[in-house]
């Protein structure tokens, strides 16, 4: 039973753009995905880091947000552990949604009759 | 024990689930130090501040907030 999943990277800023790329889809073909639903990819770039990881202050962030069997994410994390242009990964279960039940616009106009 | 009188930002902002990658949000969540502010002070319900220390130390594994910020006399 498939679940969705968000994945967080921080790579190495030291990488260029293709690299990092590459790497992304090396890891993520190891999570075949069925029918049509692709894996959303989102670059945040290059972001200085709160605290030093691994004696770097800049980090390049990507987000990807899968649909993926529980079974696939060992193999999927063991990669992503080997590769050494990735400072730190974090998988997380992400059923929820942030969508405020309210959107900006509406928020707006309420905040104007105040 | 005060009931949060300002309401809880978190409920207004219509926000059904805080987002751990949302630092400037969470930012306002925390002290100068770093620290998580206690619930009683940011004025939020305890299912959002529950979601909150959650989502904050999602946020400092990643490097989005600092653990502890030094510096600040």
């Amino acid at each position: 039973m498939p679940r969705q999943y968000e994945a967080v990277y921080i790579f190495d800023s030291a990488l260029e753009e293709p690299a990092i790329t590459e790497k992304l889809n090396r890891f993520h073909a190891l999570l075949p995905q069925t029918g049509t639903d692709a894996i959303a990819v989102n670059h945040w770039g290059k972001r200085t880091l709160a605290y030093a990881i691994k004696k770097r202050d800049t980090g390049y962030y990507v987000i990807a947000n899968f649909k993926a069997e529980p079974t696939q994410l060992p193999e999927f994390e063991r990669a992503i552990k080997l590769d050494d242009g990735v400072l730190r990964h974090l998988v997380v279960v992400n059923e929820h949604d942030y969508a405020p039940v309210r959107d900006a616009a509406d928020r707006s106009a309420e905040e104007d009759d105040e | 024990m005060k009931r949060s009188r300002k309401g809880d930002p978190l409920a207004e902002a219509g926000l059904r689930y805080v987002d751990y990658k949302d630092d400037k949000l969470l930012q306002r969540f925390l002290t100068e130090r770093g620290k998580i502010l206690p619930a009683r002070l940011s004025g939020i319900t305890a299912r959002h501040q529950r979601q909150l220390s959650v989502a904050i130390k999602r946020a400092r594994f990643l490097a989005l907030l600092p653990y502890i910020k030094r510096g600040i006399s």
